[in-house]
């Protein structure tokens, strides 16, 4: 009896370890596979190499995956047929829901609704490799897909690849450079209210904690590069690949920072959340606030890293600081 | 009455229990293949799976549905045989993998295993089960250790307190790795945690399979074992059941079902605990009869609640466990209140 029963349990051992061996050579490969693909995409700096076409009718019918990447195309003026909604509206995202009137809705970025995209039979698919990059597989299986990646340059760069795929060039340039015009334009008016060299951090309250927002992506560029803020102390300390962190309200003064932009969640518990933090004297003696240099954002625009969100949110500086 | 026609009337029972189980089964599962964006009438779905859809329809349920739904069926049958299993090693009713803690180390092994490989696709998608295996083997083990009598063998109530702590401090670990975890990684962990079908791919279909069908028939070979184990230690030994030995392997096997099981469906905790239950009023408590039926009963909670979860809120769907949870656990006290 004892016998048997080893035996057995050998054989499932056995059979576990087998196919353990085996995973683990194919996840070799898998990852030898990425790493390489990954330094390839580094040495070009630009993303889609596994990308089958190169050119697309801007009138076709596209599918886009990415919320970034819909609003790329609407940036030059092309509205996807269908596109990919914000998990946490769970609809398209109320600053460019009025430019997406009459889209198809393909499921929440990241976990695409497959049978969406599929009934709505596009010619081509757009993704963004940093978001549905694993569903790539089975998008392709659908229509050729177009991809960019996030991870990869600036919005600047990922605009100028989907206008190079879609022939929209100078639609490009002309966004960019209207945007470099407005943030000129704009950095002036903040020199002039704050004055030159001023420190300035970004403030996220939501319902469960306070984050400072990093020098990195998605407000650090349109900050502290466009608008010539400095970054007040401590803020470069933030790893600028995280987007931001959380911290205690008691290091708030340590900051220092000349000017706070401020980001409240919409939501009723993030709301009460900043009423509290408003009332502690803490924060009412924080320089910014004695100034009264607090700035509260238009959090949509401003946490979109896409050509269309950073130029929104460019609007958005422009009226704060026009008086 | 003597014994061999309670044995007959109760065969007979499970019989037509099954058959009424096996078509509510069907239907669940046609229902379930009938639900998703895209409407198809169920005709059109008939055709499709026999193979004589268009191409977009075959595509639709070979690729996009069918797969979710078979790990489901795996999964929910897994779970329900893991969880009766578990009741009848330790001699009571609470004990489920959830419970037990084993879920806690499935869950810390799937951690352990994004935290190291960060990939969720292709091949790579076959080690998970081994991993959250390992976890849950190890949780099993610990427990295992503390709940072993040198002269009285392994205590029954002692497995299910012993389980209850190990699995509060696993947890407490799990929650510290996942913390580490990048945002997105993050976000996929507490999913699973929620018990979400996360598996939409023929491989993790591949993946789970071999577990369920080598685990399943092992286990119900050893179904008589089961039984021994309910008249107690002493009465079970002095029938001539290496009562340690034998509790050792069923628990090893059972936590290799489970864990395999939630690797890829989630952390679904509640259908171990009700499905042995419901199958044991309708059909009786010996196992050769009731295993089947817990089987069959986690399989149809388990699709069914993906089915719920996925259509009820879309676009954003719930996670299958939680809506086990919602309707189970009502349904559960119910049942408890209603029947003396």
């Amino acid at each position: 009896m004892m016998k048997k029963w080893c035996g057995t349990l050998a054989i499932i051992l056995c059979i576990g370890i087998l196919s353990a061996c085996g995973g683990q050579a194919s996840e070799a490969v898998n990852t030898s596979a990425s790493s390489s693909s990954a330094q390839e995409t580094g040495d070009s700096g630009k993303a889609g190499e596994k990308d089958s076409v190169t050119q697309v009718d801007p009138n076709a019918k596209i599918a886009s995956m990415s919320i970034h990447m819909t609003n790329n195309l609407l940036a030059l003026g092309i509205k996807p047929a269908g596109s990919a909604i914000g998990g946490g509206v769970g609809d398209f995202l109320p600053h460019v829901a009025h430019l997406l009137e009459g889209s198809a809705k393909l499921g929440v970025v990241g976990d695409s609704d497959m049978e969406a995209v599929l009934g709505l039979k596009p010619d081509y698919i757009f993704i963004d490799e940093h978001f549905g990059g694993e569903e790539r597989s089975k998008l392709e299986k659908i229509a050729p897909v177009v991809s960019t990646n996030l991870d990869e340059g600036t919005w600047r760069d990922h605009l100028k690849r989907v206008a190079a795929v879609v022939g929209r060039d100078k639609e490009a340039e002309a966004f960019i450079k209207e945007y470099e015009e407005k943030a000129d334009r704009v950095s002036k008016l903040i020199a002039s209210e704050l004055g030159e060299g001023a420190t300035a951090m970004a403030i996220r309250v939501s319902a469960k904690e306070i984050r400072v927002q990093s020098a990195g992506r998605p407000v650090g560029p349109i900050m502290f590069q466009d608008l010539k803020l400095k970054p007040a102390n401590g803020v470069e300390k933030i790893s600028a690949s995280e987007p931001y962190a959380v911290i205690s309200k008691e290091v708030l003064p340590d900051f220092d920072a000349d000017a706070i932009f401020l980001i409240v969640n919409n939501d009723d518990n993030a709301k009460k959340v900043y009423a509290e933090l408003e009332n502690n004297p803490l924060w009412k003696n924080l320089k910014a606030v004695k100034n009264n240099h607090v700035y509260t954002l238009d959090g949509q625009k401003w946490l979109d890293y896409s050509s269309l969100g950073q130029s929104m949110a460019m609007d958005d500086a422009e009226q704060l600081f026009t008086k | 009455m003597d014994g061999k026609a309670i044995f007959l009337l109760r065969r007979k029972r499970t019989i037509r229990v099954a058959i009424i189980l096996l078509g509510v089964a069907l239907t669940v599962i046609l229902i379930s293949l009938n639900t998703g964006t895209i409407r198809l009438s169920p005709t059109s779905v008939l055709k499709a799976l026999i193979g004589y859809g268009t191409a977009e329809e075959s595509m639709i349920l070979y690729e996009y549905r069918l797969p979710r739904i078979i790990i489901t069926m795996l999964a929910g049958a897994g779970l329900g045989i893991a969880g009766a299993v578990f009741q009848g090693v330790s001699r009571n009713t609470l004990a489920d993998p959830g419970i037990l803690g084993i879920n806690a180390g499935a869950a810390f092994g799937l951690i352990a295993y994004i935290s190291f490989f960060r990939s969720l696709d292709g091949p790579a998608a076959l080690m998970i089960p081994l991993f959250t295996f390992a976890g849950g083997a190890v949780i099993a083990l610990v427990i295992f250790l503390f709940a072993y009598d040198r002269y009285r063998g392994l205590l029954p109530i002692r497995l299910i307190l012993v389980g209850i702590a190990v699995s509060a401090g696993v947890s407490a670990m799990t929650l510290l790795l996942s913390l580490r975890l990048d945002e997105d990684t993050y976000a996929f962990a507490a999913r699973w945690l929620a018990g979400s079908v996360w598996s939409r791919d023929w491989v993790n279909v591949w993946g789970l399979f071999p577990w369920i069908v080598v685990l399943i028939p092992i286990i119900y070979y050893r179904s008589a074992t089961l039984d021994l184990f309910t008249l107690g230690d002493e009465t079970a030994a002095s029938l001539g059941s290496a009562v340690t030995r034998s509790r050792l392997i069923l628990l090893a096997l059972a936590v290799a079902l489970s864990c395999a099981s939630v690797s890829m469906a989630g952390g679904i905790g509640f259908i171990g605990l009700a499905a042995p239950h419901i199958a044991k009023r309708l059909v009786g408590p010996q196992h050769r009869h009731f295993l089947p039926i817990a089987a069959m009963t986690g399989l149809v909670i388990l699709v069914a609640a993906d089915t719920i979860g996925r259509s009820l809120f879309h676009p954003n769907a719930v996670p299958a466990g939680v809506v086990v949870a919602a309707v189970g656990g009502p349904y559960f006290l119910y049942l408890l209140f209603t029947t003396k």
